[in-house]
């Protein structure tokens, strides 16, 4: 659909969800979309990748669900971060400023 | 916490399967909703916007197989279908599955029933309070003639170990509990008497359940008469009177005051019906070691200080008994735990036949690797398949491992019931008493150990065809669809020539126990045992101490017993053939090549019909008359293996044996159950024969306490109510006299060889299973081999090959492996057998009849198993098997 498209980088889609989750809470294709609009339109989740990483995430304690109903009156499971969600986006957010540095100065380098 | 939340999720998601699945589901739908809706919104039609949505997912079901996966317990959950498969497979393969049981269950079954034996006799604990804390004293001699083991003590040793040394608390008891007589209310029985010293129950941690333990005072040498009754005897014969204590009741002829009962299910190491005071000196019976002793560690002691207690206290001793054969070697003592020195005469018995059943566990193991490599080589196609479609070696391998493991722990369950009848199958073998445990439990440990062996067999089984299907070629098994064994079937031969060379073992040595047995109940009696019943009674009382009484009862009642319809004769003796006899020592041969002051032979005390009635034969001299009474000369008979010893095999007859001790008479052996040296279980020991009259009357008293006299009668035929008639016969003489029991000679022989005769039915039924299961192994191995190669066969007979060619060349391999088998077997053999030096009499631990029995018998079988199978080739129509192509 989109013109352009970046491949998820390993890894890099937990901190995206992480981040997306960052303000409140959000159901499946909130989170989605949220993505979508912050990284504007740059990343685009497919429920394929997105459902299998929130219950990962639900599991490994980051993240936690209730059922509540979406704007237009539908029943739709939420997440919220946890505090240790919230503690592993600030990890992951440092770990990721390291390898973007990295990374841009070893393009960048001659 | 991390742990606890991933437990929590995982027991949720196996335990709530269901509504974890719809909510995943729910979820689902409501996004593939939500985008609907949003399309809807931006203009779409609304089919159209939901088949976009769906096409989103690229099919829901992937979708939540994804997030399945991501869900803690996803492991488990893989785990529990490979398990269900497993089961599902066994249960598609009846015929294998059975046979893998049948031959787990009676392989791990005999470890059962042997692993139970060794758990009640070695592992599991006395009985006792604090069993770690109770002892026995083993003396080490160093030396020339060096040895290690658990002596009985005399009266000099148990009072040094009872007052110098603090560290224990010590108890003695008379070596076993002798008959006597006990009356109760209107008759007299005949009981057991175990004679204890004080503090014994403190030693054992028992506490009388009624009245008290005998006190230091009852202990000493002509104390009170006391006596402790057992909880079954108090109930049986006193009905359970609690008034008893403090009363007397009549034991041995006199009254002996009830101090205790001892509480319901105590078991004591002497097991007897009732206790009374061991009143042990240093003179009589203290004067040789007539005492067991045994310890208990006081508080805040230790075994250190104990042994070195001990050794202090017995270094200065008037006379140390160890050291006089030996003189010039060091000897020193030490403390062994009870339980060891309890078990020690039975256990390299046990030990062997741990062996023995751990060979019959390989031998299973063989088969089943067998087995199992076949089942798996015929799963060939359904591995390559599951390889092709993306499954790991990994999770293969796994499959195959969980299916064995369920067999081996099906196994193991079956063979817990085995184990248990097998066990008391062998129970009912055993002579009562003949196990220093009361009972042999199938507890948690003898569980745990079954269940440790299945896990073990399953790895042992499963390991060889986990290697050799390592191998499997996915392309070449896809194509030609036949089942490709890389050098598989060279390893099934090898484990057969394994389990036939374990087979020969076994069968040797169980072949060598049946030939010790045959030769120990055919060794040549001495005397004639048909026709002769026995019955015993004790004398322990005061007015046999009186010789005239002795004499008179002997003689009148030998003479009632005549009387009997249908009885030859009559005689009494001190002990019988098959029998242990009292030992005396200090013989002192007169007039000898090289003088004899302290010989030693059996004494025993005879009627002068006691060789005639018995039919020894007496080969140079006479036998006892009436005319050798109290007044008259001392005369003695010895039988050949005295004469031997003592005067190198010249005739005894008119030497003289102490002073004025007359030889009269040279009388053949008798098999008789060896106190000297107990070597064999029976044998022909040096004896001195006395007349009952001239007992002297010091002897006369002591030796009634240890040893209870026999009455011996021959009989013509069957003779109805023998034992009433000659308790009838004994009672015209004395009313107050019982029998013990009335027993023919054959039962007291098959007493005293119960021990060979258990060996001998527990290995032979194991090497009849190690037979059975290489039998089975050979025939699976050609039958399989049939069956692999159908095809071939038919080909070849239809390109004009002889039916007898293809069945040797299909054959061929299963002797050949047997053949290789009894090769290595033999070899195994020469090693093995050594070990078993210690317990066969009369044959060689290389006896060539017993070894070529024993390949001979495997080579039939073997041959047998191997040719069975062939038959099946002349079945084999050739036009058949190729249209089948």
């Amino acid at each position: 659909m989109c013109a352009k498209q970046t491949n998820l980088l390993q890894g890099t889609l937990d901190l995206l969800i992480l981040k997306a989750l960052g303000p409140g809470e959000l159901h499946g294709l909130g989170v989605s979309r949220r993505i979508e609009q912050i990284t504007q339109g740059t990343f685009q989740v497919k429920p394929g990748s997105l459902f299998p990483a929130l219950h990962r995430m639900e599991e490994a304690g980051w993240l936690t669900s209730f059922w509540g109903d979406s704007e237009n009156n539908r029943r739709a499971k939420y997440y919220r971060l946890t505090k240790a969600g919230k503690g592993q986006l600030e990890v992951e957010t440092e770990e990721w400023a390291r390898v973007a540095l990295a990374m841009t100065r070893a393009l960048k380098a001659t | 916490m991390k742990l606890w939340s991933r437990i929590k999720s995982a027991s949720r998601n196996l335990l709530r399967k269901p509504q974890v699945d719809s909510q995943l589901d729910e979820e689902l739908r409501a996004y593939v909703e939500m985008v609907t809706e949003e399309r809807v919104a931006a203009g779409l039609p609304r089919p159209e916007a939901r088949r976009t949505a769906l096409a989103e997912f690229g099919g829901i079901e992937q979708v939540k197989q994804a997030v399945r996966e991501e869900r803690a317990g996803a492991n488990i959950e893989l785990l529990w279908q490979d398990i269900a498969h497993g089961i599902r497979q066994l249960w598609r393969n009846p015929g294998f599955t059975l046979t893998v049981v049948l031959t787990l269950s009676l392989s791990i079954g005999a470890n059962t029933a042997i692993f139970s034996i060794v758990n009640a006799l070695m592992l599991k604990s006395l009985p006792y309070p604090q069993p770690e804390r109770m002892g026995t004293i083993y003396t080490r001699v160093a030396g020339p003639r060096p040895s290690d083991e658990r002596h009985h003590i005399n009266g000099e040793q148990w009072e040094l170990l009872r007052d110098n040394v603090p560290a224990l608390i010590s108890a003695a008891s008379g070596i076993r509990a002798s008959g006597v007589n006990l009356e109760a209310a209107s008759h007299v029985e005949y009981v057991h008497d175990a004679r204890v010293s004080a503090r014994y129950f403190d030693v054992l941690g028992i506490q009388p359940g009624l009245g008290r333990s005998i006190s230091i005072d009852e202990d000493r040498p002509h104390g009170p008469k006391v006596v402790i009754l057992s909880y079954s005897l108090w109930r049986d014969l006193f009905g359970a009177d609690k008034s008893i204590l403090g009363r007397a009741i009549l034991l041995k002829g006199e009254p002996y005051t009830v101090v205790g009962v001892l509480p319901q299910n105590a078991t004591t190491p002497s097991n007897a019906d009732i206790y009374t005071p061991l009143q042990a000196a240093r003179n009589g019976e203290g004067s040789g070691t007539n005492f067991e002793a045994i310890t208990r560690l006081r508080d805040g002691a230790t075994w250190q200080q104990a042994d070195a207690q001990i050794n202090r206290a017995w270094a200065h001793r008037t006379a140390p008994y160890e050291l006089e054969d030996s003189p010039g070697s060091q000897v020193s003592y030490y403390s062994v735990p009870l339980q060891q020195g309890q078990a020690a005469s039975l256990r390299p018995q046990v030990l062997a036949l741990m062996l023995a059943s751990g060979f019959i566990l390989l031998i299973a193991c063989a088969n089943l690797a067998g087995l199992t490599l076949v089942q798996m080589m015929r799963r060939t196609p359904e591995v390559a398949t599951r390889l092709a479609l993306g499954a790991s070696r990994w999770q293969i391998q796994r499959q195959f491992w969980i299916e064995n493991l369920l067999r081996a722990l099906l196994g193991g369950a079956a063979s817990i019931a085995l184990g248990f009848l097998a066990l008391r199958g062998l129970l009912l073998l055993l002579p009562e008493h003949f196990l220093p445990v009361a009972q042999i439990p199938l507890d948690g440990r003898v569980l745990a150990f079954t269940l440790g062996v299945s896990l073990f067999t399953s790895v042992l089984f499963g390991m060889l065809p986990a290697v050799v299907t390592r191998r499997v070629d996915l392309r070449s098994s896809m194509s030609t669809r036949a089942i490709v064994g890389v050098g598989s079937h060279r390893v099934r031969q090898a484990l057969i020539a394994g389990e036939v060379a374990l087979t020969v073992v076994l069968l040797a040595a169980s072949g060598l126990l049946i030939r010790t047995l045959v030769h120990l109940e055919t060794l040549p009696p001495g005397f004639n045992p048909d026709g002769v019943m026995t019955a015993r009674a004790s004398l322990d009382e005061l007015r046999f101490h009186d010789p005239a009484t002795f004499t008179k009862l002997l003689d009148e009642s030998t003479a009632a017993m005549r009387q009997i319809p249908g009885v030859q004769q009559a005689a009494v003796g001190l002990s019988l053939p098959y029998e242990r006899s009292p030992i005396l020592g200090g013989i002192v041969i007169v007039g000898a090549k090289e003088a004899v002051k302290n010989g030693m032979a059996d004494q025993v005390y005879v009627t002068p019909d006691y060789f005639s009635t018995l039919q020894i034969p007496v080969l140079s001299g006479r036998s006892f008359s009436e005319a050798d009474g109290q007044k008259t000369e001392h005369v003695a008979i010895v039988n050949q293996a005295f004469a031997r010893k003592f005067f190198h095999g010249e005739d005894p007859v008119g030497r003289y044996l102490f002073k004025d001790m007359r030889i009269v008479g040279l009388v053949e052996d008798v098999a008789m159950a060896p106190g000297i040296d107990p070597g064999a279980p029976l044998s022909g020991e040096e004896t001195l024969y006395g007349p009952a009259t001239q007992m002297p009357t010091s002897m006369l008293a002591m030796i009634h306490v240890w040893f209870q006299p026999s009455w011996i009668v021959r009989t013509s035929g069957q003779v109805d109510g023998l034992p009433a008639q000659m308790q009838r016969a004994l009672a015209t003489v004395d009313p107050n006299l019982p029998f013990s029991g009335v027993y023919s000679m054959r039962d007291l022989m098959a007493k005293t060889l119960a021990t060979q005769r258990v060996e001998v039915a527990l290995l032979t039924a194991m090497a009849a299973l190690a037979l059975l299961l290489s039998a089975v192994g050979i025939f699976t191995l050609v039958a399989n081999n049939v069956a692999q190669k159908t095809r071939e066969i038919g080909i070849r007979i239809a390109l004009g090959s002889t039916l007898h060619r293809a069945m040797l060349q299909i054959g061929t391999p299963g002797v050949f492996a047997s053949a290789l088998g009894l090769v290595i077997g033999l070899v195994l053999c020469a090693g093995a057998l050594r070990v078993m030096h210690s317990v066969l009499y009369g044959v060689g631990v290389y006896d060539l009849p017993t070894l070529f029995t024993a390949v001979a018998t495997l080579a039939a079988v073997a041959l047998t198993a191997a040719i069975a199978p062939t038959l099946r080739i002349a079945r084999i129509d050739p036009a058949t098997t190729l249209r089948e192509e």
